[in-house]
């Protein structure tokens, strides 16, 4: 059974989540050809929340990023954030990803907290499917 | 309430009118009518005078008798006390009771309750619209049937349920009728003398009056009472014990009282917001209204869309204040329970919002719900992958 957030009468969102929700600037998919395209496509039965993320990687960095999302206000704007974070960053940005600070960031409702979890299983897919192609 | 906000969940609760908060707010000094109204003396005579006011106000609306009527905090407690009260005076005779999966979760956990405590009880399916049907429900019906309990208008959907035939049903066999009336009363004509109804809950801050008010209607023919589920005083026809909160009651008879003035043109106007609503939203790809367009009340419309995520989808209707399913059900973490059980998916009835507007709706209110909706599911599509759930 899909279930709708504990909160969602008294859900509050914080301009960060408003902002990313309104205008997710990296939702949709990768415009250009990149060196090499990691893709991760995760979901999660209880929410049906269902996240497809992919990363162009140029030269050991993170050249640029998009997702597709079907989930709470949080999570689009959790997507978004590290998005924009990672976007020039290192590859091994993507194994370092800690979901403590992009809770707070965007002050994510304790009950919702292990929604983010869907997040860290996207970058962690991806950064597995980098170490394999890699090397 | 913030003055950007756009409030279409009349069905949660209703704006109080303003002449029902004056009428309130005169017992409410000094030198209102706050006394307690079983006092004997001058004072407590007044307020007792006023609650009695209220009832034959609340009696003329319901074209009742207002000695039927007892006073209670709302429909959640008038349903409580009607089911648990009259299973229990009928347990000698039988103890199988009858409802739908769809009602009011006063009433179905009221019933689970029952259940568990030795009940029987039968949960008819409703049809793919949420109406009972009728064939089925009399061959449910057996020997120690004693109680079945059909709402009139769902709170989700707004179906309206045919409680004249189902009152006739029961009544033709002695089975006692009650239905949750909390999203009918004061929108809809209803006439207890001439209806086969024996047990009626209603809540006043369905029909702009206040909150924390409501009422039981018990009809007055052999064999229909119920049991007290509360002790502690003779109010009430020693049905309801508890000092009177004679603000609260003075509020639901000024209510009342304009429903029933009001009533045709509040139709109309609901009628008109609900078809321009629709015709706003119709065209949205993959949409799809809940309930029966024939069989419903015109305050309220029901959609779901496919593709989309319930939260995210309210939040980008906002400023617009809807309900994702029954309002009271929106913090229990569920799917609503009503859609799923007249078949739709899980997804389906994730992504449902009830808009219900009333009669300080307006149309330019309703265009801004239509701009939003639109909206709404289009940025959510937008960035949804091609296989998200219910897409």
């Amino acid at each position: 059974m899909l279930r709708v957030p504990e909160m969602i009468a008294t859900a509050s969102y914080n301009e960060l989540v408003r902002r990313h929700f309104a205008d997710p600037q990296h939702a949709g998919d990768l415009q250009e050809n990149h060196e090499l395209t990691l893709v991760a496509d995760v979901s999660e039965s209880d929410t049906g929340a269902h996240i497809e993320m992919s990363a162009g990687i140029c030269d050991g960095t993170i050249a640029a990023m998009a997702y597709r999302i079907w989930g709470c206000p949080h999570l689009i704007a959790a997507l978004e954030h590290v998005c924009t974070t990672l976007e020039g960053q290192p590859v091994a940005g993507l194994e370092n990803f800690d979901s403590a600070d992009i809770t707070q960031e965007l002050s994510v409702p304790v009950a919702k907290a292990g929604r983010i979890l869907l997040l860290e299983d996207a970058l962690a897919t991806l950064w597995a499917h980098y170490a394999s192609a890699d090397n | 309430m913030s003055g950007t906000a756009v409030y279409l969940d009349f069905a949660a609760t209703t704006p109080i009118d303003p002449h029902v908060a004056e009428a309130m707010r005169s017992c409410l000094s000094p030198s209102g009518a706050f006394a307690n109204p079983a006092s004997i003396h001058i004072a407590g005579r007044e307020s007792a005078a006023l609650v009695e006011k209220a009832r034959q106000r609340l009696a003329d609306l319901l074209g009742a008798d207002p000695r039927c009527l007892i006073w209670t905090s709302g429909a959640t407690e008038s349903d409580n006390l009607a089911i648990t009260g009259a299973a229990s005076f009928r347990a000698h005779r039988g103890k199988h009771l009858i409802t739908m999966p769809t009602e009011h979760k006063a009433v179905t956990d009221t019933f689970a309750h029952l259940e568990k405590s030795g009940y029987d009880v039968t949960w008819l399916k409703p049809d793919s619209d949420g109406l009972v049907e009728i064939d089925e429900l009399e061959s449910q019906i057996r020997e120690d049937t004693q109680l079945v309990s059909i709402m009139h208008v769902n709170n989700e959907t707004g179906v309206i349920q045919d409680i004249q035939r189902i009152g006739e049903i029961c009544r033709a066999r002695d089975i006692l009728f009650h239905t949750d009336a909390a999203q009918s009363v004061g929108k809809l004509p209803l006439a207890l003398g001439e209806l086969p109804i024996d047990l009626l809950s209603l809540t006043a801050h369905k029909f702009y009056g206040p909150q924390g008010i409501g009422a039981l209607y018990i009809a007055d023919r052999p064999g229909c009472r119920v049991l007290p589920i509360m002790h502690g005083g003779g109010q009430e026809r020693r049905l309801r014990p508890g000092s009177l909160p004679v603000h609260q009651i003075v509020g639901a008879g000024t209510a009342a009282e304009i429903a029933r003035d009001e009533m045709a043109k509040d139709i109309a106007h609901a009628t008109a917001l609900r078809d321009r609503l629709w015709q706003g939203i119709k065209t949205v790809p993959g949409i799809l209204r809940n309930g029966n367009a024939e069989y419903s009340y015109a305050g309220i419309l029901n959609v779901s869309a496919q593709g989309v995520e319930g939260e995210s989808l309210m939040l980008g209707l906002e400023p617009v204040c809807a309900a994702s399913g029954s309002a009271c059900n929106s913090t229990s973490g569920e799917s609503s329970y009503v859609l799923r059980a007249v078949g739709r998916d899980d997804a389906l009835a994730q992504s449902a919002i009830r808009f219900s507007f009333g009669r300080t709706t307006t149309t330019a209110d309703i265009d801004v719900a239509v701009e939003r909706y639109r909206w709404s599911v289009d940025h959510l599509r937008s960035i949804a992958p091609l296989n998200a759930p219910g897409a």
